[in-house]
């Protein structure tokens, strides 16, 4: 997990539509190591997908550079690149058979018949679907194409693979299991994995990292624990995950990397200034996760503590969800914030009615303060 | 709303009830009227080229002899016609056929690639001409077919001195002009229908674009190729209009020879050829059609 396998070098891609140049790529610098398991994930549109293309060289890049294993990859054709794709609807040759559509790569390098029908064999076994290789496409589920379309491209050993929402068109329950069945394999094979979703679930479950796109420019990038915990932009905050934003005036910031935030209501707290919030920002969002609120009852509660904030509120609406009961309380001066209190069952007492005052806290270091 | 006391409107219902009947009869009679109109006059040559007497207003009982006399060489009351003529007519339309249907399916089907893959100007334009040999009156590409190689003829007798008479060239050419269009169409449906990503997949596994087109590109649009030379071939056939405008001497199609039997009289060998070529034609469409809609049941 050392070397770069793929660097992406001020990336700029541009379409013409309608007489228009739309930039679906926005100079995007990306380093992804060799074996990691790599997610891009963004909203429909994002240009994910057409980093992806990218890589693959099924486009051409308006400007940047794209290196693979340190080779600069312009001017190189899809066909002589060392990557090869799983496609969103698969893309298996409906006129071959399983085993001739896992061999087709392997002819066109020149491998001899039987070698290429043994590897095909072998790559059937890896994805666990021995025995359908003299089928048609079509004579299989979608999730068994989906495992071919994998076999056929590994089959290859390719510095890269390259997948395209490879998840996306099965349904829930099968997709949890290859989820796990993706990630064991790109263990065992130690294959780098590109994989573009719009998923966040799946990108946290899966990968090493994650870089997020909107709107063709690459916002964050960094563990699905960085990403989750430590959101640097507005957008990224509230795409992962579900999270409260409040409006706040950033008063003052200390060296330690925090401020002090006042609230509409005149509340004063301290707050996680985010890496990416401009130098001279004074207004700011607070971005706080539901989870991380906690609820207590005035009496007994933990008396207030440096680097805990601790607010007054009134219960407003609870909804139970099985797991948790989300909690929307007022905090005063209109604003409302949702917390997520898990369902232990431990304490009966725990539980809110509507109406009911009760403090609620959560830690410093769980508030982020960011750009609007 | 219902009245108090009342959930269903009794009345309405009942109307309804009636309305839906009618609705289900008409259902049925539409389309009985409208395969009436389409097959009685069909049905009436069949059923005459089986009718045991000349006459072309009352079925005297069943025989096989007009199909018997096309085969026996005892064509027509006046047997002005011997059936030498009429297979020899009939090797013209095949050969009329096979080779116009080779050269369209070659070139629309080139223009059918270049329609659904390239990008270029003025492609919306072309694809638009494309349609017109299908939408403009046969009769009036006929009579501009005739003109045309009558000016070319012309001009190229006065360039070299050279007069070039009409012949199986001409019919040959005019049928590749309507042809292309039918099977450039066929073949472009066929690729609409084809998942671009498939190139796509191929290229990525490694294959050229040479390797690409010929192992996953072509035999997924063979079945739309094949359709769409069954097609021409059929409609090659069958031409009259435009190949009684471009024929020559000596060139005779079975179109044009049994209108030339129809010239003297309806006799009940035409009644019989009629339904041979319409059953030929019939088979061909129809594979045609099941070889489109197989392939596109994999694509």
């Amino acid at each position: 997990m050392s070397t770069a396998d793929v660097q992406l070098i001020d990336i700029v891609k541009e379409f013409d539509s309608g007489g228009e140049r739309v930039r679906a790529v926005d100079s995007v610098s990306i380093e992804i190591a060799d074996g990691e398991f790599f997610a891009l994930l963004g909203p429909s549109g994002c240009g994910k997908t057409t980093t992806l293309r990218l890589i693959a060289g099924f486009e051409q890049p308006t400007r940047g550079r794209i290196l693979i294993r340190g080779r600069a990859m312009q001017g190189i054709p899809a066909y002589h690149r060392p990557v090869n794709t799983v496609f969103q609807d698969y893309a298996l040759f409906p006129h071959l058979t399983v085993e001739k559509n896992i061999m087709f790569g392997l002819q066109m390098e020149g491998v001899d018949k039987r070698e290429a029908q043994k590897r095909a064999q072998e790559s059937l076994e890896m994805v666990r679907l021995p025995g359908v290789g003299g089928r048609k496409p079509h004579q299989l589920s979608g999730g068994q194409q989906q495992r071919v379309a994998l076999a056929r491209a590994l089959v290859k050993q390719p510095a890269v693979l390259l997948l395209d929402e490879p998840l996306g068109a099965l349904d829930l329950k099968l997709r949890k299991n290859m989820q796990y069945e993706l990630k064991a394999l790109q263990r065992d094979v130690g294959i780098t994995f590109i994989y573009v979703t719009h998923d966040q679930e799946e990108a946290i479950t899966m990968a090493d990292r994650i870089a997020i796109m909107n709107a063709g420019e690459l916002l964050q990038v960094g563990s699905p624990k960085e990403i989750y915990e430590q959101p640097n932009t507005h957008f990224v905050a509230d795409f992962i995950g579900e999270t409260n934003f409040i409006a706040g005036e950033l008063r003052g910031r200390a060296d330690d990397g925090y401020g002090a935030v006042t609230l509409a209501n005149g509340a004063q707290l301290r707050a996680r200034l985010a890496a990416s919030l401009a130098a001279g920002s004074r207004s700011v969002t607070l971005a706080i996760r539901p989870e991380k609120i906690a609820i207590a009852r005035h009496e007994g509660a933990p008396a207030a503590t440096a680097g805990i904030t601790q607010l007054e509120a009134r219960i407003i609406a609870q909804q139970y969800i099985g797991t948790d009961t989300r909690y929307t309380v007022d905090i005063g001066g209109g604003i409302r914030l949702v917390a997520r209190v898990q369902n232990t069952g431990a304490i009966a007492a725990d539980t809110f009615a509507e109406g009911q005052t009760a403090l609620v806290s959560w830690s410093d270091s769980s508030a982020t303060a960011l750009d609007h | 709303m219902a009245a108090p006391g009342r959930l269903i409107n009794e009345g309405a219902l009942g109307r309804n009830r009636a309305l839906r009947r009618l609705g289900k009869l008409g259902l049925w009679l539409n389309p009985a009227a409208a395969y009436f109109f389409l097959w009685a006059p069909i049905l009436i040559l069949v059923l005459f080229s089986f009718n045991d007497s000349r006459s072309v207003s009352s079925f005297n009982g069943f025989t096989l002899k007009w199909y018997g006399n096309i085969l026996n060489n005892v064509m027509g009351a006046e047997s002005a016609f011997s059936t030498e003529i009429m297979l020899n007519a009939f090797r013209n339309s095949l050969f009329v056929g096979t080779v116009a249907t080779a050269i369209a399916t070659v070139l629309g089907t080139m223009i059918a690639l270049a329609m659904a893959r390239g990008r270029f100007r003025g492609k919306g334009l072309l694809e638009g001409l494309l349609f017109l040999p299908v939408v403009i009156p046969e009769i009036t590409q006929a009579i501009s077919l005739a003109i045309f190689f009558k000016v070319l003829f012309d001009w190229v007798a006065l360039m070299s001195g050279e007069r070039i008479f009409p012949g199986f060239h001409t019919i040959i050419a005019a049928h590749v002009t309507f042809n292309i269009s039918y099977v450039a169409i066929v073949v472009r449906a066929r690729l609409a229908d084809m998942n671009p990503q498939l190139e796509e997949a191929a290229k990525d596994l490694g294959a050229n674009p040479w390797q690409a087109f010929w192992r996953v590109t072509f035999p997924l649009m063979l079945p739309g190729v094949i359709s769409g030379a069954l097609l021409a071939f059929t409609l090659s056939l069958d031409d009259f209009v435009i190949t009684f405008f471009t024929a020559g001497v000596g060139t005779t199609t079975l179109p044009v020879f049994v209108y030339g039997l129809l010239k003297l009289t309806v006799t009940p060998e035409v009644n019989a050829i009629s339904t041979i070529m319409m059953v030929l034609s019939t088979i061909l469409i129809g594979i045609s059609l099941a070889i489109q809609g197989r392939g596109a049941s994999r694509i």
